[in-house]
């Protein structure tokens, strides 16, 4: 499996070369387009809450329609073109065993099947800052394929450092979060337009994202004609 | 913000230009948090402060670009206020309106003069073209990002009354003289209105 | 009249300089900027009927706006209103090209012919209020794309692409239109249709959907509000 990412860092498009008989599951609507022979089945794939029941809670939650398509080549192989649904890049992460990922869930796109996807896992902490963010964890090994809203920053963190909760893509194991508010008081947080920010501790690598999804949304979203509740 | 170290201390201050008078304020305040409820840019900025240095990232919420531009004392500069996102040193900025219904965003336009010496960045919604005038321009306001101020500036109507609704262009700024517009490639309202008959109810 | 794309691919600008009495005709809400000595009228694209027509299918706006120079070199700016490229294809006469309704920004050549009957007879919809259109030369039509356009060329192999990732394709190609076999989604986002496309020809496939953008942004808009509340 080779996957191809072009048009970064605006519209990118994320190219995957099947083998034959190989498969790539990805997030439901990421397909763009497909050659022909690919077969396509719906798995929801991952641990934990599993299942088709597993999945809808995740999606009712978390706003994001965690299911997967298993798209499977044929005796020919094949290629499938993924994007995600808004403006950005792509990057793909070579996952290893042993390491863990911790993937914000927006930013998920695509990974073939030799990598676990976890929606609930030990230590992670209710995040109720609003934005209705939730992380998997990724182990296992191989290609994994990350979207971010605008352009994708990587980063070494050796320290301490403030993050704002809806710029965060994905983060290594090593790395202690803890979520406290943008200014002293809630007025002050409310008024700066920060909100909630993410105090990150330790060493490992973080994933950032130019853009803010939740700011976008409420900036463009209030523009848009109202809808039934 | 996108991140920023530990160290840097942030305090929240109302946008109503450094040297404003008691009533001026009152108004600023008022008018802030009217667009901060009823939607529109917000007037209040945050000031980072770094005794011991630091660093802080700042991106803007639409896709696009960031533009530097110095000011040196002599020069304003008058900026869409949705486009303003920091500035350094002592640069004071004043809100302006011009044109029709610009106190809780949508049409017309709300601007912020920009005077003093500093640093002072911009965002496009799109990618930005300067475009230097010697004469008369046409601009729909919702692809203004700055111009110079030095050009006289008018906002009005695409041709009449029936074209403002019809036509799709909304309010347009007419400038004449000499200096740079900066428009971007993209518009909100258009954006809007592209999505809009495609949305579920 | 002669133009300049400008800032391709991620956030195309189209300049057009026109001479004295040439016009360009353009898509309601397309203009950025202009020369003071450019007269715009605005009328029903297709006269009432035609108009009407699309109001009844949506996703088209009803009004054309006809800009005509009063002196030479007179520059006019127009842009798509997604974010995205911008392309310009020249037609010779009677040469078909399709292209997805919301993709139009404007043409050039009195003699062009926008044929907005066809979509309705093959039943290509994609699902969200848009249909093809089909362009008929001689003249120029300037087209834009949510997200980068991805040229496919096929040489008689099967493509399949997701209908609201289709911006424009080439008149020599067949096509069936058929659901998704993967999952839908269970709101917006998730593939809905799909275009085998099969042939010699040119697909051309942009990086983005409107569905997916307005998927996302369903949460951020306000609620209306309840009659007896």
């Amino acid at each position: 499996m080779h996957i191809e990412i072009q048009y970064n860092p605006a519209h990118s498009l994320a190219t995957v070369h099947l083998a034959p008989h190989e498969s790539i599951r990805a997030e439901a609507g990421s397909m763009v387009s497909m050659t022909d022979n690919i077969s396509v089945t719906t798995t929801a794939g991952h641990r934990s809450g599993g299942g088709f029941f597993g999945g809808l809670k995740r999606a009712a939650l978390g706003g994001e329609s965690f299911f997967q398509n298993l798209f499977s080549a044929g005796a020919m192989g094949g290629k499938v073109s993924l994007a995600p649904s808004l403006a950005g890049s792509m990057v793909v992460h070579e996952l290893r065993l042993g390491e863990e990922l911790f993937i914000q869930g927006s930013s998920y796109v695509a990974a073939p099947e030799s990598v676990t996807l976890d929606t609930q896992f030990q230590g992670m902490k209710g995040f109720l800052s609003g934005e209705s963010l939730f992380f998997l964890k990724a182990t296992g090994q191989g290609p994994v394929l990350l979207n971010a809203f605008g352009a994708i920053e990587k980063r070494e963190l050796n320290g301490e450092l403030i993050v704002d909760t809806g710029h965060l893509v994905a983060f290594t194991s090593g790395i202690e979060y803890s979520l406290s508010k943008a200014a002293k008081g809630w007025i002050q947080s409310f008024l700066s337009g920060e909100g909630f920010v993410l105090k990150v501790r330790g060493r490992g690598t973080l994933w950032l994202q130019s853009r803010n999804p939740s700011e976008f949304g409420g900036t463009v979203g209030r523009m848009l004609p109202a809808r039934e509740g | 913000m996108v991140l920023q170290s530990p160290e840097l201390e942030m305090s929240t201050h109302l946008n109503a230009g450094r040297r404003a008078g008691f009533w001026a304020v009152i108004t600023a305040l008022l008018v802030a948090l009217a667009r901060k409820f009823l939607g529109g840019e917000t007037m209040f900025v945050n000031r980072f402060r770094a005794p011991r240095g630091g660093e802080l990232v700042l991106a803007p919420s639409l896709s696009g670009n960031i533009v530097q531009k110095k000011l040196d004392g002599q020069k304003r500069l008058f900026v869409q206020s949705g486009s303003y996102l920091a500035s350094t040193g002592d640069i004071d900025a004043k809100v302006r309106f011009g044109g029709l219904r610009t106190l809780f965003g949508g049409e017309g336009l709300a601007l912020l003069e920009c005077t003093g010496t500093g640093e002072l960045w911009i965002n496009s919604y799109g990618s930005v073209l300067a475009i230097p005038i010697n004469g008369a321009f046409t601009v729909d306001t919702g692809h203004i990002v700055a111009f110079e101020g030095n050009l006289d500036f008018r906002v009005k109507s695409v041709g009449g009354m029936k074209s403002l609704f019809l036509s799709g262009e909304g309010l347009v700024c007419e400038f004449q003289g000499s200096g740079t517009v900066y428009i971007q490639s993209r518009n909100l309202s258009s954006l809007v209105h592209w999505l809009s008959p495609l949305l579920p109810s | 009249m002669n133009y300049t794309i400008l800032d391709s691919p991620d956030f195309a600008l189209l300049q057009v300089v026109l001479d004295t009495s040439e016009t360009f005709v353009a898509e309601s809400g397309a203009m950025v900027a202009k020369d003071v000595g450019i007269d715009i009228t605005t009328s029903l694209r297709g006269g009432l009927l035609g108009a009407a027509k699309r109001k009844f299918l949506g996703g088209e706006s009803l009004f054309q706006n006809t800009f005509t120079a009063r002196t030479s070199g007179q520059r006019l700016f127009l842009a798509a209103k997604a974010e995205g490229d911008l392309r310009a294809r020249k037609l010779g006469v009677g040469e078909s090209f399709f292209l997805q309704s919301g993709a139009y920004v404007g043409h050039s050549g009195s003699d062009l012919k926008i044929d907005t009957k066809f979509g309705g007879v093959r039943g290509f919809f994609s699902g969200v209020g848009l249909f093809i259109l089909r362009i008929e030369g001689p003249g120029t039509v300037f087209y834009g794309s949510y997200g980068a356009i991805h040229e496919v060329e096929l040489h008689g192999e099967n493509y399949t692409v997701d209908t609201g990732h289709i911006v424009a394709f080439t008149q020599t190609l067949d096509y069936r239109v058929r659901a998704f076999g993967g999952f839908k989604g269970l709101f917006l986002s998730g593939e809905g249709l799909v275009a085998d496309f099969h042939g010699t020809g040119t697909v051309y496939v942009q990086t983005r959907n409107a569905a997916g953008l307005a998927a996302f942004l369903h949460p951020f808009r306000r609620i209306k509000a309840k009659a007896g509340n």
